[in-house]
């Protein structure tokens, strides 16, 4: 019987055993040596990245850079999980929504000392709109890696047929056009707008001169710019010029003519080329239509610090190589993501019509506010511009209770 | 007997009905992880492709790191079954030993079952980590490793052993832990192996813990290898459906092995 | 001293048996709700984790808002609507499936069990891609079959309320073959003396099924029910990946309404409020459940 409750005793001694033991952490060298300098990249990216950086490693020889490719949908989480427990990887991919968010949590370091050895990573390299994105509260905390923006899409010859073979170039011309084309008959739309994406909503009032947030951090969402701008976009819903409720398939739906003008950044110029090969040479991407202003956003993803890194100068380094020139352009060919870099505009691949237009609209945008509370102001926005084009609610007295709604968010 | 045949019928008739049903979504699903990118959008859909490919299953072993996710995958199932002989030893005391604080230890991880998961995901993650165990396979196991769900399981199966088969093992003179493996257990084969079947399935499909867990792609399970296939912007459903494609057949297999055991486990009624 | 030590040497066997598993609900589950708990007070986001002295106490703050919050009662009103509809589906249905399962013993029987649990064991990201194109009210299946019988296309998951039921259907799709399961472990244990001596006594079959074989599912069926109920109560990952809670938060569930307060907006301090009123509706539903089947829980 007692070696019975001896073997017991064991069983839990073992249990114990492996919960204390197991090598704790990644150490920072390996066997020979070389220092390694982790790197988190998302989905795709992260994928691809390790095959970008050999480069970079032959040349740094003692440096070799690890890449931890995370899924896009639970990268927050990751994060989130890295920031409380302090440890986490030297440099960060940074989607540019999040960034106010994580260095108002001190999570990103900042690299304004590090500014004058790399010449790299200042300001003047960038688009205007991307260098908003870098600083938080007076600090450097992310150097743009690449970028994004909206842009209309087109089909050349329904557009052509509607009288407006190079695109719609104002919002009247973009509302008369989508008119013509929903009047192709039953089950033809003009556009799609893509309601539940944060930014849509923000284009277009921005275009309309509207600021959303001042710099005082009032909501300006009851302002008559803004509410114009909604008024605008719900006249789309009211005379049946987008579909209802976003099942279609939005490359089907261009390629097959019932939805031939849409609103998206360039990973769609991949997207069309593969799964609708039947329409090329038939559709093309201009920049967005003019109110008075043609803003659009700009996004995409910096590369951060993380501020609990022991080895600072070697990621700084390796970033300011990411933003060479000739990285870029290598990324660009690699990922299909734009150059955040002005210069690297001017090289030949860029020049392709397709994208061209990318270029030309990044010189005319803007991220969105750039404050932590965004992501929940979106939210509010979203579910208000739900209510006004899919429940009916009245425009001004909706808006104006989303203006009630971020101000209580914002003074918290 | 006519009657006893026309029974039989039905009951098939009803049978197979039901299964066609459950099956539309499996069949849609094989028959998608075969279509090429355009095929997707057709009207009317097509429910078995026009032009089969084996592309996607190509991009999806190529584009993976297959081999060391499946392997991390295989090492939390085996931990988790080791978590199952744990349940079970805590079901089959709670079930068949009188002991104080019985009722509210009981009552205390019944509790544990109705914590939402989302809650404690962030203070479970800093206890790893006090203990320096991030980035490690036990950190990734050991959170996980025992469940309410499965002690509760246990300990209702085995509430129905009879005590005397208990009593008459003891009077023979066999020790505690002789009576649970070699009574107790071959008893509760049935349980194990609709246990085992749910465990395996835990494992395999393992992914938000085991990805806020490591720092390092070589910890990655297979759940998590397939889910870096969708990008930002839009899904490449093609390569989707072949990677959801792939995870089930082992587990169809490893059921049909299983569930033998189930309906032959006829231990049970030797305790009547 | 010496009565602790008594009682070990009286009790010790199950309390080793129980002790390793004990111990780690504690650490990985009862000591993360009670800092959860702790976390309800106050107002920690992401700068509060990364930095304690950001955190400040709010007291019954979050609670407050949290029945001011229209979202966050339509969530309830929204749970309640799952919870009442799904849950007598799942075990009806799950039961009869069984039933239907233990009637023959031949190959098609055993084929057709492996089918109908096939969903149980399907990845969710799977689950959601393949439902997200059935329901598809343009290129899906079912609104190309329900176009057999000239019914009208339906917008499966833009309708508020048959969102909600399309989501039931996927979810008893995927949750019915674990509870069949457990059932058809159930059925095997009944022994078939009971079923002899009954139909000597007379007993037809509807009468064996009703007077035999459903009271000795009994705790099958107290289990089905109990962590049927929990889990419907949590209801989280098909709204989740189907629809995000919308059109108009018309799907949104408790859980999601956590999920999304924690984990993409980081008001932790709300989210984990949020957890605690679901946390007190599934103990009450649980307590329910123990008080109506106290009689027959142990025999």
């Amino acid at each position: 019987m007692k070696r019975k409750s001896l073997l017991l005793a064991l069983t839990v001694l073992l249990m114990f055993s492996v919960a204390l033991v197991g090598c704790s952490g990644g150490s920072k060298e390996t066997a020979d040596g070389e220092k390694v300098l982790k790197v988190w990249a998302m989905g795709g990216e992260g994928q691809k990245l390790p095959e970008l950086v050999k480069q970079y490693e032959q040349q740094n020889p003692g440096v070799k850079i690890d890449v931890q490719a995370i899924p896009w949908g639970n990268a927050h989480d990751k994060l989130m999980t890295a920031v409380a427990s302090k440890s986490g990887p030297d440099v960060i991919q940074m989607g540019t929504s999040w960034i106010p968010e994580f260095a108002n949590a001190n999570a990103l370091l900042d690299l304004t000392s590090y500014m004058e050895k790399h010449p790299n990573l200042k300001e003047e390299n960038f688009f205007d709109g991307a260098v908003q994105t870098m600083k938080h509260d007076g600090k450097v905390v992310g150097i743009p890696w690449y970028v994004e923006t909206r842009v209309l899409y087109y089909r050349t010859d329904l557009l052509a047929e509607a009288g407006y073979p190079e695109g719609p170039k104002t919002w009247d011309d973009l509302k008369d056009a989508s008119k013509k084309l929903t009047a192709r008959g039953e089950g033809k739309y003009g556009i799609t707008i893509d309601g539940r994406d944060q930014i849509t909503t923000a284009l277009f009032g921005w275009q309309n001169g509207s600021d959303l947030i001042n710099d005082q951090r009032e909501p300006l969402f009851n302002q008559p710019e803004y509410v114009e701008s909604i008024e605008y976009l719900k006249s789309f819903w009211d005379e049946g010029l987008v579909p209802q409720g976003l099942d279609l398939d939005l490359t089907a739906a261009f390629k097959d003519g019932t939805i031939p003008m849409f609103i998206s950044g360039p990973w769609m110029i991949g997207t069309v080329k593969e799964k609708a090969p039947e329409i090329d040479g038939k559709w093309a991407t201009v920049v967005m239509p003019t109110k008075k202003t043609n803003t659009s956003s700009i996004g995409g993803s910096n590369l951060s610090v993380f501020s609990h890194t022991k080895m600072a100068d070697e990621a700084v380094k390796f970033i300011s190589y990411m933003s060479e020139k000739e990285t870029q352009l290598k990324w660009y060919e690699m990922a299909n993501t734009l150059p955040s870099v002005k210069e690297a505009w001017n090289d030949e691949k860029l020049k392709e019509p397709l994208v061209a237009s990318f270029g030309k609209q990044l010189e005319h945008s803007r991220p969105a506010p750039f404050i932590k509370e965004w992501e929940t102001i979106a939210q509010a926005i979203i579910a208000s511009f739900e209510q006004i084009t899919v429940g009916d609610a009245d425009v001004k007295t909706e808006l104006d209770a989303l203006n009630e709604k971020a101000k209580g968010i914002l003074s918290k | 007997m006519t009657a006893r045949r026309l029974e039989k019928v039905f009951m098939t008739t009803l049978l197979v009905a039901g299964g066609l049903i459950m099956m539309i979504p499996f069949i849609w699903m094989i028959g998608s992880s075969f279509k090429p990118a355009n095929e997707f959008t057709a009207v009317p859909p097509t429910i078995f492709p026009d032009q089969p490919t084996l592309d996607n299953y190509k991009r999806l072993f190529l584009e993976m790191d297959f081999l060391v996710y499946f392997q991390n995958t295989m090492t939390i199932v085996f931990w988790s079954f080791i978590g199952l002989l744990l349940n079970a030893m805590a079901g089959y005391a709670f079930a068949k030993f009188e002991f104080p604080g019985r009722n509210k230890m009981f009552y205390l991880v019944l509790a544990t079952m109705m914590i939402p998961g989302q809650v404690t995901m962030i203070p479970v993650y800093l206890i790893i980590n006090a203990m320096g165990l991030t980035n490690t396979m036990t950190g990734i196991v050991l959170p996980g490793l025992v469940g309410a769900f499965g002690i509760f399981l246990f300990r209702q199966f085995m509430t129905t052993i009879p005590m005397d088969l208990l009593e008459a093992a003891r009077l023979d003179g066999a020790g505690e832990i002789k009576i649970f493996f070699r009574l107790i257990l071959p008893i509760a084969k049935p349980v194990f192996a609709v246990q085992g079947i749910l465990t395996f399935i835990g494992a395999w499909n393992s992914f938000l813990w085991p990805l806020i867990m490591a720092n390092d792609d070589s910890l990655y399970t297979l759940s998590v290898g397939l889910s870096l296939l969708k990008g930002e912007h839009g899904t490449d459903f093609g390569l989707q459906m072949a990677g959801a494609a792939f995870m089930v057949v082992p587990i169809i297999i490893i059921f049909s092995f299983f569930q033998k055991h189930i309906i032959e486990g006829y231990t049970i009624s030797g305790m009547k | 001293m010496q009565h602790i030590w008594k009682q070990w040497t009286k009790y010790r066997v199950p309390y080793l048996f129980i002790a390793p598993t004990l111990l780690l609900l504690i650490v990985f589950s009862i000591i993360p709700i009670l800092i959860a708990l702790v976390i309800s007070f106050t107002d920690i986001d992401l700068a509060g984790l990364a930095d304690y002295s950001n955190i400040s106490a709010v007291g019954f703050d979050n609670f407050v808002q949290l029945f001011k919050d229209p979202v966050f009662l339509k969530s309830i009103y929204n749970t309640a609507f799952y919870v009442v509809v799904g849950v007598p589906l799942v075990i009806i249905l799950s039961m009869s499936a069984a039933l239907l399962l233990n009637y023959g013993t031949g190959r098609l029987f055993k084929t057709f069990r492996v089918i109908y649990y096939m969903p149980s064991i399907t990845n969710i990201v799977a689950v959601a891609v393949v439902w997200g194109y059935l329901y598809n009210s343009q290129y899906g299946l079912f609104n190309h079959m329900l176009s057999w019988f000239d019914i009208p296309a339906q917008k499966w998951l833009q309708d508020p309320v048959l969102a909600k039921l399309s989501l039931i259907l996927m979810a008893l799709w995927k949750s019915m073959g674990v509870n069949m399961i457990i059932f058809l472990a159930a059925l095997q244990g009944i022994p078939r003396t009971y079923y002899e001596a009954a139909e000597i006594d007379g007993a037809n079959k509807r009468q064996r099924l009703f007077y035999i074989t459903v009271p000795l599912l009994g705790f099958a069926t107290f289990f089905v029910t109990i962590t049927t109920l929990i889990g419907w109560i949590q209801f989280f990952e098909e709204p989740l990946v189907m629809t995000k809670g919308g059109p108009l938060n018309e799907t949104m569930s408790m859980a999601l309404f956590i999920y999304n307060n924690g984990f993409q907006l980081s008001n932790f301090g709300y989210a984990a409020a949020g957890s605690f009123v679901l946390f007190l509706f599934i103990i009450a539903a649980t307590i329910i459940q123990f008080i109506v089947r106290k009689k027959d829980v142990e025999y």
